[in-house]
């Protein structure tokens, strides 16, 4: 019986090696949300980003200013500031008041750089160089001085992976800043659209995007692009808009994250409501 | 023939670091050349399927634990791409095989089918179709790769390995 087998083995090793590891990785890929599999992952993560930032900062040692990074922070700042500003040209003070908007220029912003990125059509996944010990934590949005970058998806002690605008993996709730739409903005490894916006609303090309106050993730008026395109289905009710992000995402070297983690309050309230 | 077995892993680690450094800054249309599967290519042409596969296997979880993405996603595709690649090993024709030009037509259909089974696995967008999947995400940073392949063939062709 042994031999039999061992005969077969040997007749067929290589297809039988290339089954079991090739179910082992997709077993392993269905179970990416699982702790265990993440702790392995963070652990990686922690110990091989050290070597990635040695390298990167070898890569970038000429261009580095200490008062560069103050000013960007300032200007990460100011921007928040600006569309601030700009939204409320759009609204009521006192509405926006009693609907308790929050200030996301009042969030405090962590500066972080990008140390390594893994680049795909599908995934757009970046190592930045701060973690749980400088508190940044997974859940909080990432930006630039011009705009929405991504998302921070894991975070090891000293490095966190950041999840971009360009992944297939992220869906973020948008709002049309002028008047109010809400949608859905998703990457379709082409560009970034929101779909299905009835075409009787107001939509222009060139009006701006923000992350909407019903975002669970995200806090509310963090710039994220402007619309660039509007298609339309074939029956012609629904329209499909085409997002410019206003940051430059493959470029992005210093960014920010931003200290805020989404509310658990407002995510059990609407688990309720889905149940 | 020990070492020669673990060859490859001493090119790994200085790879993966320019592959996730130094490479995205040439990106082009968000496609980048994968220098780490022109390693398993190369030294699965050397030293058969089986090994290429095994190889294949442990440099894609390597590659998914330092990159940042689903763990699980290049170990899938580095080894069916490496077990492809191995159809092409043969004992007798190892120097057409890695020292000509022929090296850069069996990295390329390599370099396409890794880059398509990884957009695939990968791709959580339902509404993302297949010519997209092959045209753009695969067959382009396909070329990208065999383009890269480029110097390994001329060094091949003056100098040993």
């Amino acid at each position: 019986m042994i031999k039999i087998f061992k005969r077969i083995f040997n007749q067929f090793k290589e297809y039988i090696v290339l089954l079991v590891l090739s179910i082992i990785s997709l077993t392993i890929l269905s179970l990416n949300e699982k702790p265990e599999v993440k702790q392995i992952k963070i652990f990686a993560l922690g110990n091989f980003s050290v070597v990635n930032d040695l390298v990167n900062s070898i890569v970038v040692v000429f261009k580095e200013d200490n008062a560069l990074e103050e000013l960007r922070q300032e200007n990460a700042r100011l921007m928040l500031e600006v569309n601030k500003l700009r939204k409320k040209s759009y609204e009521n003070d006192e509405l926006r008041a009693m609907l308790g908007y929050k200030d996301t220029s009042r969030y405090p912003l962590i500066p972080v750089k990008v140390i390594s990125k893994l680049v795909t059509k599908i995934q757009g996944y970046y190592i930045i160089n701060k973690g749980v010990n400088e508190e940044v934590k997974k859940g909080m949005p990432v930006l630039n001085h011009l705009g929405l970058v991504g998302l921070v998806s894991d975070a090891a002690e000293n490095y966190s992976v950041l999840k971009t605008l360009f992944n297939t993996d992220l869906s973020i709730a948008v709002t049309i800043q002028r008047t109010n739409i809400d949608g859905i903005l998703s990457f379709d490894g082409k560009e970034l659209v929101i779909k299905n916006i009835p075409t009787t609303y107001d939509v222009k090309v060139g009006d701006l995007i923000e992350t909407s106050n019903f975002s669970s993730i995200f806090p509310p008026s963090i710039p994220v692009g402007v619309i660039e395109k509007k298609g339309s289905n074939a029956l012609g009710l629904l329209h499909n808009l085409t997002v410019k992000p206003f940051a430059d995402v493959a470029a992005v070297n210093n960014l920010f994250v931003v200290k805020i983690l989404p509310s658990r309050e407002i995510n059990k309230l609407e688990m309720n409501l889905l149940k | 023939m020990t070492i020669n077995l673990l060859k490859p892993f001493l090119f790994f680690i200085p790879l993966i670091i320019v592959q996730l450094v130094i490479v995205p800054l040439i990106s082009i249309f968000s496609a980048v050349p994968n220098l780490i599967l022109i390693l398993i290519v190369y030294f699965t042409l050397l030293n058969g399927q089986l090994y290429g596969t095994i190889l294949g296997f442990v440099f894609g979880l390597f590659s998914d634990l330092f990159s940042g993405g689903l763990i699980g996603a290049y170990m899938f595709s580095f080894t069916l791409s490496a077990f492809i690649a191995g159809y092409f090993f043969n004992e007798n024709k190892i120097e057409k095989n890695t020292k000509t030009y022929f090296f850069l037509f069996i990295l390329l259909v390599a370099a396409v089918i890794n880059s398509f089974i990884n957009s695939t696995v990968s791709n959580s967008n339902n509404e993302i179709t297949f010519s997209f999947l092959f045209f753009e995400g695969a067959l382009l940073p396909g070329i990208y790769t065999a383009l890269f392949g480029l110097p390994l063939v001329v060094f091949e062709t003056r100098k040993g390995f």
